[in-house]
């Protein structure tokens, strides 16, 4: 497609996280190879290598481009890529015709830690440059299972009993939150708090078996979660788009073949096929109960502003069947593929999802530069008169 | 240019002429056309590849010995005369050698082709005597579109109450006639051929060859008319068939303009209303096919086929019609018709696992199909994509037919018309300001782009219509 001005979006993806590898096919389908489609972009990819390094290529913007097996050592023999903050985000990349890029909008491709925590929204801020999804708060408190339970109960949104403990914790005092957690119903489920896609997430029915699946969680994170699992259980997710106007996508169900929906069901399995989220282990829209489907919407549409996501999430849920209950598990502020088989379902094309998410990003960019970050006072002044002291 | 020189020395560009020249039905004319057209010779395999036949290896063998004698003979010349004279007279020698071979491959498809006629002579011969004696009722399809359809709704039509068979795929000339009759068991009622038409005289030939009793005309319109250079050499063309059958059954689509302006009036006219006194009512069609009642007198049919739009109908009339006269009960017919469905690429039916309705239109290339087909899009209900290179071999109606598309599609107002880049979709472009177009237009530079591009336009509902396909010799 051809159109006039074309804006440079940089899509960042990799990074120091468990979730590196899942980060590269979400930041390729759909994000890059939508938004070279759509013909109104020039796209920037930003590859953070395992140890940290920012790296940028034009071959980069193909996925085969990651499936090298040396990839790590061919990426190394490359030149480091520099940032500029200069009332923007420029990047420089460097090399005998070294070639500076300014960036209009950033389109953060990154799960799990560094990433989706907050950390790289941060940077962005500093940088004052429109990016894509949800900004630093949001980002960092749905990174933490744990804190994500209490801040939406404090609003009364229904969380499944649970109890978190830190590496320290479980170390100093490992039998008393034994004990603790036997107050919780079985079967429990044991959960690294601030990893997504499901890695090292055990389902345990007994003690044994819970001391092993703790240790597993903490070998990945240095705080877990224990909670309750849900009976007669329906899991279903809920992708949601928007700032202020929220737009919801179909409620997806999982239709799990093992006893819960994975990280090789959800990214490898189906990979081949659905381009990163296996949609065939999917039920969309989920079928269940109509009021159920009211409650599981309106209650997402709760988390979401509880939280303060803007751009895009996704929202899981635990509904026991026979009681007719929901409870809210967990948000994820960058749904693996953008959830865009999900999307395609009520009518948004990948173009359209992506052009939509950068035009929210500038929205909520422009909407923040009418705030006042600026305070005139006199405290200078009088600064070292004697009238302050530590 | 330099690609051009450049890429006429790669390793490549042996195989890439003989590809060219069997990519065009080793027909010489449209050999030489495709090669002075040509940019790069490495790059001409795009859609399809080569097929390594007994006579492509031939050529690719003989054409590597012929391409290093020439060589052999520059480099000898230059030391032979190891002079200024010597050098420059070598260096020319290795200069023209690729120019060379484009006419060395030429000759020697000459030598080949004049070994094969005779061979090819005996074949048809023997296949004629074959058929004569054959109890069959055969029936001869012409046109310049819609053969293939007419074929196959006959071929399964029919064999609801005879054995019938036909020749498959696009197999429409005396050769793979000739070698479909080869094939024959004798046991069967009923024979369907196609009649391609390429030059003057094709028809009359085929139709020697065969001898059919029935003739059906689906048409005549500008498909080939590059080569025809007129439409009324293409209708005099097609209508080799009729003048051959003279008093015997001749149906001719009096939906088609032309073919209805130079049928007899003794011919069977018919159209989606129905045929002499068949009458069609009650016509409807979506997604899910085309129903219709066909009456006469007191006879009443009540016909469903999986096949899409308005413009089926004439077809599965004339395949009841005859049909009834075959013996065939009004309850074959009915199953007959209800088990047609879209041939391979021709209007055919596909969802995708994200619900995408995917109407492939791609082997349908002329414009009384685009037109059909337009019409039946601008029935349905959804955001609606027209994906198209254009149609080839319009010669001097290329703009008028294009133009003619671009308004059609602005007047069925189509929310988006997906152009690929080459000589003829400006026009079609044209048309579509010419009628205040005011959906979007996209562009690629390539079928292969677009194709790619689509799973990323499109959503749950949209219907995405891809019309025609140009292989490598047109792209």
């Amino acid at each position: 497609m051809h159109s006039n001005k074309k804006k440079t979006i940089a899509v960042i993806f990799g990074g120091r996280s468990a979730e590196h590898d899942v980060s590269i096919i979400t930041a390729h389908i759909p994000i890059i190879q939508s938004l070279l489609v759509a013909g109104r972009f020039d796209v920037v990819p930003i590859y953070i290598a395992k140890d940290g390094s920012w790296y940028s290529d034009d071959a980069m913007k193909d996925i085969q481009c990651f499936k090298q097996v040396d990839l790590e050592e061919r990426v190394r023999r490359g030149k480091k890529l520099h940032l500029v903050f200069d009332n923007g985000l420029k990047v420089i990349r460097p090399g005998f015709s070294s070639k500076t890029i300014s960036i209009d909008v950033v389109f953060p491709s990154m799960h799990g830690t560094f990433g989706e925590d907050g950390s790289l929204m941060g940077l962005l801020r500093m940088a004052n440059v429109p990016f894509v999804g949800c900004d630093l708060f949001a980002s960092a408190v749905a990174m933490d299972k744990t804190l994500t339970k209490q801040v939406i109960a404090a609003e009364g949104i229904p969380v499944v009993p649970y109890v978190w403990f830190t590496k320290h914790e479980w170390e100093r005092s490992k039998s008393e939150w034994i004990q603790k957690i036997k107050k919780l119903h079985r079967p429990l489920f044991v959960k690294p708090v601030h990893l997504g896609s499901s890695i090292a997430i055990t389902k345990v029915k007994d003690e044994t078996a819970l001391e092993h699946a703790v240790e597993v969680a903490l070998h990945y994170d240095d705080k877990v979660l224990v909670e309750e699992s849900v009976e007669n259980l329906i899991e279903v997710t809920l992708p949601i788009m928007g700032n202020e106007e929220l737009r919801l996508a179909a409620i997806e169900r999982p239709l799990n073949k093992t006893e819960f929906f994975d990280f090789n069901e959800k990214y490898v399995s189906g990979g081949k096929k659905t381009g990163g989220v296996n949609n065939a282990y999917s039920e969309i829209p989920a079928n269940i109960d109509p009021g159920l489907a009211r409650e599981v919407k309106d209650l997402g549409e709760k988390v979401y502003r509880t939280l303060g996501c803007s751009g895009i999430a996704r929202i899981d849920f635990l509904i026991d069947s026979a009681k007719r209950k929901v409870f809210v598990n967990e948000v994820n502020t960058l749904p693996g593929s953008l959830y865009h088989h999900n999307w395609k379902t009520v009518g948004v094309s990948n173009i359209e999802l992506v052009s939509t998410l950068i035009e929210l990003a500038e929205e909520r960019f422009e909407s923040a530069k009418k705030l006042s970050r600026i305070f005139n006072s006199d405290i200078l002044s009088k600064a070292g008169g004697g009238k302050f002291s530590n | 240019m330099i690609t051009n020189v450049i890429s006429r020395y790669h390793p490549r560009y042996i195989r890439s002429l003989v590809y060219m020249l069997q990519a065009s039905e080793y027909k010489i004319s449209d050999y030489f056309a495709w090669i002075r057209r040509t940019k790069d010779f490495r790059l001409v395999e795009k859609r399809k590849k080569l097929t390594y036949s007994s006579k492509a290896l031939f050529l690719i063998g003989v054409g590597w010995v012929l391409w290093l004698t020439i060589i052999a003979a520059g480099v000898g010349v230059s030391i032979s005369i190891s002079s200024m004279y010597g050098y420059l007279l070598g260096a020319t020698i290795i200069l023209v050698a690729p120019f060379l071979l484009v006419y060395g491959i030429a000759a020697l498809l000459f030598g080949v082709q004049l070994f094969q006629k005779p061979v090819e002579f005996i074949i048809i011969n023997r296949a004629k005597k074959m058929l004569s004696s054959h109890k069959a009722l055969k029936i001869a399809v012409a046109g310049s579109f819609g053969k293939t359809s007419m074929r196959e709704i006959l071929k399964t039509v029919l064999s609801e109450g005879k054995k019938v068979s036909a020749p498959p795929y696009n197999h429409n000339t005396l050769l793979g006639i000739s070698a479909f009759i080869r094939m024959l068991k004798g046991d069967e009622e009923v024979l369907v051929f196609e009649f391609g038409e390429y030059y003057q005289g094709d028809i009359q030939t085929l139709c020697e060859l065969v001898d059919p009793d029935i003739g059906i005309i689906t048409g005549v319109n500008e498909a080939h008319l590059q080569k025809f250079k007129t439409l009324e050499h293409t209708a005099r063309t097609i209508f080799e068939l009729a003048d051959f059958l003279r008093e015997k059954y001749v149906y001719v689509n009096g939906e088609s303009e032309f073919a209805r302006k130079n049928a007899y009036s003794e011919h069977c006219i018919y159209t989606r209303n129905g045929i002499g006194k068949w009458k069609v009512e009650n016509a409807h069609t979506d997604l899910s096919g085309t129903s219709f009642t066909l009456t006469k007198g007191d006879e009443k049919l009540l016909l469903k086929s999986s096949l899409l739009g308005f413009h089926q109908i004439g077809p599965l009339v004339v395949a009841t019609v005859i049909a009834k006269n075959a013996g065939l009960s009004a309850e074959q017919i009915q199953i007959g018709i209800a088990k047609t469905k879209p041939f391979n690429h021709r209007l055919e039916l596909k969802t995708d696992s994200a619900g995408v309705i995917m109407l492939d239109d791609s082997y349908n290339g002329n414009p009384d199909g685009v037109r059909a087909v337009v019409a039946f899009l601008s029935s349905l209900n959804g955001r609606r994509f027209y994906v198209t290179p254009g149609l080839v071999e319009m010669g001097a109606q290329t703009e008028v037919v294009h133009r003619e598309i671009g308004r059609k599609l602005a007047e069925a107002g189509i929310e988006k018309v997906v152009l690929i880049k080459n000589s003829v979709t400006a026009y079609i472009e044209e048309g579509l300001k010419d009628n205040q177009y005011h959906g979007e237009i996209i562009w690629f530079d390539d079928a292969l782009s677009a194709l790619k591009a689509l799973p990323h336009m499109t959503a749950k509902g949209d219907i995405v219509l891809l019309q025609n396909d140009w292989s490598d010799q047109y792209a």
